[in-house]
């Protein structure tokens, strides 16, 4: 009798505790719960159906082809300019997307329709380029033969720069010896990558370059560069390298090279590395690395650092400098 | 479902590409990579051997092989053809001197039988250089136009800048995705 009372006593303090605390689930809960299982009707009902995958297909048929007869709008012959065919391009590339992201769930069938369409969208969009673009190529012949006109690459007998244009590019190039009697170049100014190529028994002092110091089939030379990204000296043999660089040299089928710190000055070069923005306190002048030898351990015998006693101090000034 | 099915779906699940890059010395390979990869490239020296890069984009995985572009160094390209989806060739636009020898290297590189169903693309790289050729220059220097055997684009880009280095790579990845994912 005890027993079941405390029985009883349990469960009704339990219902009453329920009954409590349904009446206080706050209104957000009960929602909550309501949502997910109308979710899980509405998944049931898709499984049951099986028809999710179909409707899927169809938005993908309906989008496709409506964007495809967009893109053919703007491809017709009196459609437009080259803005329009910019749009049908942009416009073809999303469709392609759209397919390559739609393709796991399509039926082959349609997959190979859809490939088709696009294949033959690209055709006409090609064909329309071709129509529209002849005259564009045109100008741009025109307009590099101008070009080639004020900087031909390679005159010969002219070890002075072939090309010096504002802060860009500077290319220096010798046929044979300097003929001229040229036997010293200095270039101000901070250019962004310089050539230095065939120039034989000729002194090369050249301002803080921005990017990259190229030295192709030189030799008996002088260079002293300061450069940002790497100074790559190739074919070259019996030239001193006065050299400041923030990576690293490196040198291929070279032989007798010589490093040492670059130390030629001229009025202004601060600015000029400033305006490079070189940073002077990084040098690693003297890791040179040489693709002809790859032993670690042993140093290449194709370069080796100047001594201090034989390098460089003074630099005579140059009436004929060139300021980049 | 045949075996190519099979294995088509494998990479399908994976999403996973192999693009390689390739070009000159002093193009621009390694700053490309490094500047796509948000890192610093105020500091690269000259590749010795190569750099290998995997990193996610648009849900692909993309494993990036940049190899060294010295003279000496490019008898070993060969290594790293196999099952190359994408074949990255850049240029350094303001290197006028040396345009036919990347003619040359780039139309070998076409020849060759494992790359025959690689996509390309060009990225005439240093347009933030004033002297710098147009990627229209490039593309005739090149002679692009003739190519029948790609799938090809250029690109004219700055590494520095990273002007353009994410449409190309956009353009490369849309390329493969159609041509891998969803080829019958």
């Amino acid at each position: 009798m005890k027993i079941k009372k405390t029985h009883s006593g349990v469960a009704d303090d339990f219902r009453s505790a329920n009954m409590a605390s349904e009446a206080k689930l706050p209104e957000r809960l009960r929602r909550r719960d309501q949502q997910r299982q109308e979710e899980a009707e509405r998944r049931r009902d898709a499984r049951q159906g099986g028809g999710e995958s179909a409707e899927r297909g169809d938005v993908f048929s309906a989008a496709f082809s409506s964007e495809r007869a967009a893109i053919e709008e703007l491809l017709r012959p009196d459609a437009g300019d080259a803005a329009a065919l910019e749009e049908a391009a942009a416009r073809t590339r999303r469709l392609q997307r759209l397919l390559t992201d739609s393709a796991a769930s399509m039926a082959q069938y349609e997959l190979k329709q859809a490939q088709e369409a696009l294949r033959r969208l690209q055709g006409a969009l090609d064909g329309r380029r071709e129509e529209l673009l002849p005259k564009k190529k045109f100008a741009f012949r025109s307009r590099r033969a101008a070009g080639t006109d004020e900087a031909p690459p390679g005159l010969p007998e002219r070890p002075r720069p072939a090309a010096v244009d504002g802060a860009g590019p500077v290319r220096l190039l010798g046929r044979g010896r300097a003929a001229a009697g040229v036997d010293g170049v200095r270039l101000l100014g901070a250019p962004s990558t310089v050539h230095i190529k065939h120039v034989r028994d000729c002194e090369v002092l050249c301002g803080p370059v921005s990017g990259s110091v190229l030295v192709d089939q030189c030799s008996g030379c002088t260079l002293a560069v300061p450069c940002q990204a790497s100074c790559a000296p190739t074919n070259t043999t019996d030239t001193h390298i006065y050299l400041q660089v923030a990576s690293r040299a490196i040198i291929e089928d070279c032989s007798g090279l010589g490093f040492a710190p670059f130390t030629w000055t001229y009025p202004g070069l601060d600015a000029d590395f400033a305006l490079s923005g070189l940073d002077r306190r990084r040098n690693n002048w003297d890791q040179v690395d040489d693709f002809n030898w790859l032993a670690a351990g042993r140093p290449s015998p194709n370069w080796s650092v100047v001594p201090e006693s034989e390098r460089r101090v003074a630099w005579e000034e140059d009436p004929a400098d060139s300021r980049v | 479902m045949g075996l190519l099915t099979i294995l088509k779906k494998m990479k399908q699940k994976e999403r996973e590409m192999r693009l390689l890059m390739l070009g000159l010395d002093n193009a621009g390979k390694t700053t490309i990579l490094k500047k796509f990869n948000g890192e610093d490239v105020s500091t690269i020296s000259p590749t010795l051997g190569f750099n290998i890069k995997t990193l996610e984009h648009r849900g692909f995985k993309l494993n990036i092989w940049d190899v060294g572009g010295q003279k000496s160094l490019r008898s070993y390209w060969r290594n790293y053809f196999e099952s190359t989806d994408g074949l990255v060739w850049v240029v350094d636009s303001a290197d006028r001197l040396r345009l036919e020898d990347c003619r040359q290297e780039l139309s070998a590189l076409l020849l060759e039988e494992r790359l025959a169903g690689a996509t390309l693309l060009v990225f005439a790289n240093k347009q933030d250089l004033p002297g710098a050729l147009s990627k229209d220059a490039i593309k005739e220097a090149l002679g692009l136009d003739d190519i029948q055997t790609h799938h090809w684009c250029i690109m004219g880009c700055s590494a520095i800048t990273g002007e353009n280095l994410l449409s190309g790579v956009d353009w490369l990845l849309d390329d493969i995705a159609a041509r891998i994912f969803t080829a019958d």
